[in-house]
Formats: C-alpha cells, structure tokens, sequence
C-alpha cells in the first residue's frame, strides 16, 4: 500500500504566502488595508486639515495675498450679515430637504424591504438607481424646463383648470416667486428629487434588518400600528435614517449647481465658496464657508448620538 | 366550561399549498395543550391562527366562546412567545417586560411595578436594567415569557420556544415551563417538533400531519394507541406491522404497532419473533438493537444498561406481553 502523506508539499509561491497568511494573520490585514489606510490618511484627511488650516488665515484686503498667520478673523467674517445669510438659507433648505427625502423615502423603502420579493425588488433598485445613471447636469435642466412659467407643470395645471394653485403657491412672501423654476420652491423640488435615492437605499437596508417577528411581538402585546411605528419600526430604522440624512443633508450643503440652475439665484453656501475661491480669490474665506457644514454635520452628528439614534446598532 | 380555544373547520390556503386543511380542534381552559409535528405540517400556522397573524381561509376560530374572525391580533388576550424570542434590541430587558402595559398607557412606575414582578416569576430580577444582547439565550427566553405573561393573557402561545436551548437547558425549562402554567392557571399552547417534549409537558396533544391533525388525545393515549401509522412513526418511532406479521404474532389481520421498549430479549427458539441483529446503537441509558424479522420486517427493540447486549449479526429472539400489540383499524 502506497502511504498517502499527510502533509502534502508546497507547490509554489501561493503556497508559501497561504502559510505566511495563516502564520501571521496580520500580514494579509496590513496588505490589504494599508493602500485604503494611505488614500483616507494622506490624501483625503491631510487635504481635509490643509483645508482647515487655511480657514484660520486671511487675505490681506489691499493687495489680496494670503497672510500665513493665525487669525479668527475670516471666520468672523461669516458673521456678516450677507454671509450668515447664504449661512443660514443653505441651512434651512438642507434641513426641508431632508425632512422632505425622509417623508418620501420612507413608503418606498418600506415597501421594499418588507413587501417586494425577487422580480420587484430588482424593479425597486432598479427605479431608485436609474436616475443615478444619467447625468446631474441633464436632470437639472430637465427639471429647469418642466418647473418653467411655459413647461409642462404649468401647462397640465392650466388645462385641468387648476392654474389657481400654482398661482397661489407662488405667491407665498419669500418662498414664491415669478415661477416655479424662480423661486426656492423649483430648487427645494429638484434638490430632493436628485438627492431622494441617498435616502431611500440606506433606509431600506435598516428596515430590512427588522424581523417581522418583532413587529408581530408588539401588535402581539397590544400595540396599534401607530404604536408599533414609534416605538420599535422608526427607533430600529433610525440609524438608516440618520444615514441617509447626512447624505441629503451634506449632499445639499455643499451643492453650488442646482441653486444657479433652478432658482432665485441667492446665494448657498457651495455657491460662495465657489466665487470665494475663483472670482473673490480669497482662499481662506472660503475654507471657512466649507469648514461650516463640516461643523453642522459634527453637531448633527452629536445630538443624533445623544438622543439615541444609535442604540440599535 | 367554555373552552380556551376551538376551531371549527378551520383552513388556511397559501395559494395551492394547504398549510391547515379543515381542523376542528378544542382546548380546555387552563390546560397544557401542546402541537406536535414535523416542519410544514401547520402547526405554526395553527398557532399563529390563534394568535391573528394569519387569517383562516375557511372555518371559524373562537377564543373563549368569542368568534375572533374579526379581531386584530392586538385585540386578542392573547400572547406569544416567539421561536426566536423577537425582543426589542434597543429597550432594556424591563422596557421589554412592561411594552405591553407601556401600550396599553399604564404609568411608569405600575408598569415598572408589574415588570420586575414579571422577572421575578422568571428568576431574572436582577437583570432589568440589561439589554437583551448582554443575555444569554436561556435568559432571553426568559424574558422572552415574562413580557408575554405581563399582560395576563387567557391563552399563552409558545412557538418552539426551547428549541434555540441546549438539551440540558432545555429539559430544566421544560420543568418550570410546566410548573408555572400550573401555578399560574393560564392555557398554555406549545408548538414542538420534539415528541418527547411534547409527551412530557402536555395535559393533551395533538398530532400534525400535512395540514390535518392525525390523532389528539392525552400523551399516553397517544403514544401507546398511535391511530395511525403516521403517528405510530413520529411519536417515538414505533415499530409499524403489516396485517400478516399482526397476524403471525397472535393478532387479528389488521395493522398494527409495537414500541421498541415493550420488546425484551429471548432465546431464539419459539420466540414470538426472530432473526439476526442487522444494527446496534448505543443510547447511554440502554442500547437499540434492530432485527430483520421473517416476512422482511424490521424490529426495533429497546435493551436497558446492564442487559447482555447481542452482537450484530447473532440471530436473537424477541417477546412481549400481548396488550403491547396495539392494532389499528386501518393503516
């Protein structure tokens, strides 16, 4: 009888580095993540402080060079009253956004989570991605032409005889204005139109991993369904939720496109760091514009921690 | 006495698949009821009938003498223990225990109240303040009891709620899981797959078979009358005779049933039946050996610890006394 070894030889290089791997785990760890480690440490994260550290200096208003020193001084100048304005606009319309994205989102990813089975569901990812794939640009003036005094929202409108209640949501004091694609009201549509799928995805995810067991455990002990939303479906799906709101959130923060686009062309806070940083070429005020959703995102961030949004984690 | 539960003729279809077909079923009140069968055989589904989660396609269901066709299961006095427990991962294990009274608008400090009596029934009461993942799983099923009876139901429901435990947990529960439904007076109804479960816990059982129930009855009637071969089978594997072996060993020609332990060894030579060992297996407390008996049978029998243990292969005799036959009307 041939012996059959037990310990069968190495045939080669992969071989040897299979051994290497199983010998020391932390090897293959540290190839692995060593290149991302390098992208996010250097690259994204120095740029990031490089950023933060030019907010800290001025421009010298005379001959428009950047001074290298420290100063709180171009950060005081966010408090300007034309400065904290475009401040506090991009601030609220990334918060209605969001609610808005929220609300919306939310039937969907439910439905999908809970409800659609093989052929739908790749219907749904389908539906929410598809308007992904096609560019920003054609999307927003796309919505540019239906918003528009002569596009089709109007024109529908004013065929079914219901003219009147565009005319009357126009008229809405400092929301409203000459026409839909004017005022604040085409850009708070198209901005939760092109950001709406950074919602739902992340939604839909947290709603997938509540078992059914646990909603059939609270109607079980007596919970209307209202009930059983707030007290176990909104606080298990939170973190879904907080997810996807720092993505409308920040994503509408930082857009400078959609406001020049559609809109009543005021200023947000993408759009000044933009002029800032070209026309304006003052560099650190406009690291300071950026360094500011950084900041709301961090105190989100913090009172979303603090208020429970990730116990279910 | 109104019974806890009875269905009437009760069905639910899944399309073409006939997960209940046409079950009448009553249970007494305050007894131990348990649904014993193998997976897909419905009895989830029957419990879950109860439970409102499902609706009948056909039949009715009353609870307490109450038909529920058209009560929503929040509605239903009714509470469950599910199979894996379904505790809510961001409340703490007394947030858990009193979501039912939290509900129903109970004050903090009663439900809190009523909560840590709750675990103290289960012997848990120094756990409140944990989250369920910093439990172990006997724990949670635990806990798991405990928010199902803070809200006093009349019909506690258990879905194979040892299943997820090891054996020795499991036979430790099965203890207290009898004592407190006795001291508690509440009807329990228990879904297994595991007859042995069932036999020990029950007060009555019902036995699941494609949608149908096959035989219910007390655990003894059960397992010593096995209605049909089904359940002979299923409930402790009995040894299933066709009608001319019943009628070899002294019986009628009909078929019938013999448990494996009613069987005792014998010399060869004029025993009721014959034949050389084809296996042996060893099960701690004795050993089951397996005969191929003349006519092509095969007969299990059960040999306690400290008999002599044939070898395979030795040609053996088996006897028993005649009331262990049970003959079946039909097969």
């Amino acid at each position: 009888m041939t012996a059959i070894p037990a310990v069968l030889p190495e045939r080669g290089l992969a071989d040897r580095l299979t051994g290497l791997f199983w010998r020391r785990p932390n090897v293959l760890l540290a190839l692995a993540i060593a290149p991302p480690l390098i992208w996010l440490g250097v690259v994204y994260v120095g740029s990031l402080a490089a950023l933060l550290l030019q907010s800290f200096y001025s421009i010298d208003e005379f001959s428009g060079v950047v001074v290298p020193e420290f100063t709180l001084k171009t950060y005081a100048e966010l408090f300007r009253p034309q400065n904290f304005d475009i401040i506090w606009r991009t601030l609220l319309m990334s918060a209605l956004v969001t609610l808005a994205s929220a609300i919306i989102a939310f039937p969907i990813a439910y439905f999908a989570a809970r409800y659609a089975k093989g052929r739908w569901k790749a219907v749904f990812y389908l539906g929410v991605m598809l308007p992904l794939w096609s560019s920003y640009l054609v999307k927003v003036y796309a919505w540019k032409l239906i918003l528009a005094k002569e596009g089709i929202v109007t024109w529908v409108a004013e065929k079914l005889g219901a003219g009147f209640v565009i005319d009357a949501i126009l008229a809405i004091p400092a929301i409203g204005g000459n026409s839909l694609s004017t005022s604040y009201i085409g850009t708070f549509i198209v901005f939760v139109y092109v950001w709406l799928p950074f919602m739902i995805l992340p939604m839909q995810a947290s709603l997938e991993r509540v078992p059914t067991s646990m909603l059939e455990a609270s109607a079980d002990l007596g919970a209307t369904r209202s009930q059983t939303f707030r007290t176990v479906i909104l606080p298990l799906a939170l973190p879904g939720v907080i997810a996807g709101s720092i993505f409308t959130f920040s994503l509408t923060m930082g857009d400078y496109i959609i406001p020049q686009i559609v809109g009543t062309s005021a200023r947000f806070i993408g759009l000044a760091v933009y002029q800032q940083q070209g026309t304006a070429g003052n560099l650190p005020l406009a690291a300071a514009f950026a360094v500011v959703p950084i900041v709301i995102m961090l105190v989100y961030l913090a009172l979303a921690k603090r208020a429970g949004a990730f116990d279910a984690l | 006495m109104t019974p806890a539960v009875t269905f009437q003729h009760v069905s639910r279809h899944f399309g073409s698949v006939r997960a209940v077909d046409g079950v009448d079923l009553t249970i007494a009140e305050g007894s131990f009821f348990a649904m014993l069968g193998p997976s897909g055989s419905g009895k989830t589904t029957c419990l879950r009938l109860i439970s409102g989660f499902e609706k009948p396609t056909g039949g009715t269901i009353h609870i307490f003498g109450d038909d529920v066709s058209n009560t929503p299961p929040h509605l239903r006095n009714v509470n469950t223990v599910f199979q894996d427990y379904a505790l809510f991962p961001h409340m703490n294990v007394r947030d858990n225990v009193a979501y039912g009274l939290m509900v129903k608008g109970v004050g903090r400090a009663a439900r809190y109240g009523k909560a840590d009596e709750m675990l103290a029934l289960v012997k848990l009461d120094t756990y409140g303040d944990r989250k369920p993942s910093q439990l172990s799983g006997g724990q949670r099923q635990r806990v798991a009891l405990a928010r199902a009876l803070v809200n006093e139901p009349r019909v506690l429901l258990l879905d194979e709620p040892l299943g997820a435990l090891d054996l020795k947990l499991r036979e430790a529960m099965q203890d207290e899981l009898k004592t407190l439904q006795q001291r508690l007076g509440i009807t329990f109804v228990f879904v297994t797959h595991d007859q042995g479960e069932a036999l020990s816990m029950a007060d009555n059982l019902a036995v699941f078979n494609e949608g149908k129930i096959a035989q219910i009855g007390t655990p003894e009637e059960v397992y010593a009358k096995p209605r049909t071969r089904f359940v002979a089978d299923f409930v402790g594997s009995s040894n299933v005779l066709p009608p001319d072996i019943t009628r070899s060993l002294g019986g009628p020609t009909a078929w019938s049933s013999l448990r494996p332990e009613s069987l005792h060894l014998t010399a060869p030579g004029g025993a009721l039946l014959s034949g050389p060992v084809t296996s042996l297996r060893y099960l701690g407390a004795g050993n089951r050996i397996t005969i191929a008996a003349p006519g092509g049978a095969e007969i299990a029998a059960v040999i306690p610890a400290g008999q002599p243990v044939p070898e395979t292969g030795q040609t053996i005799g088996l006897t028993f006394v005649p009331a262990a036959l049970h003959v079946r009307g039909s097969a």
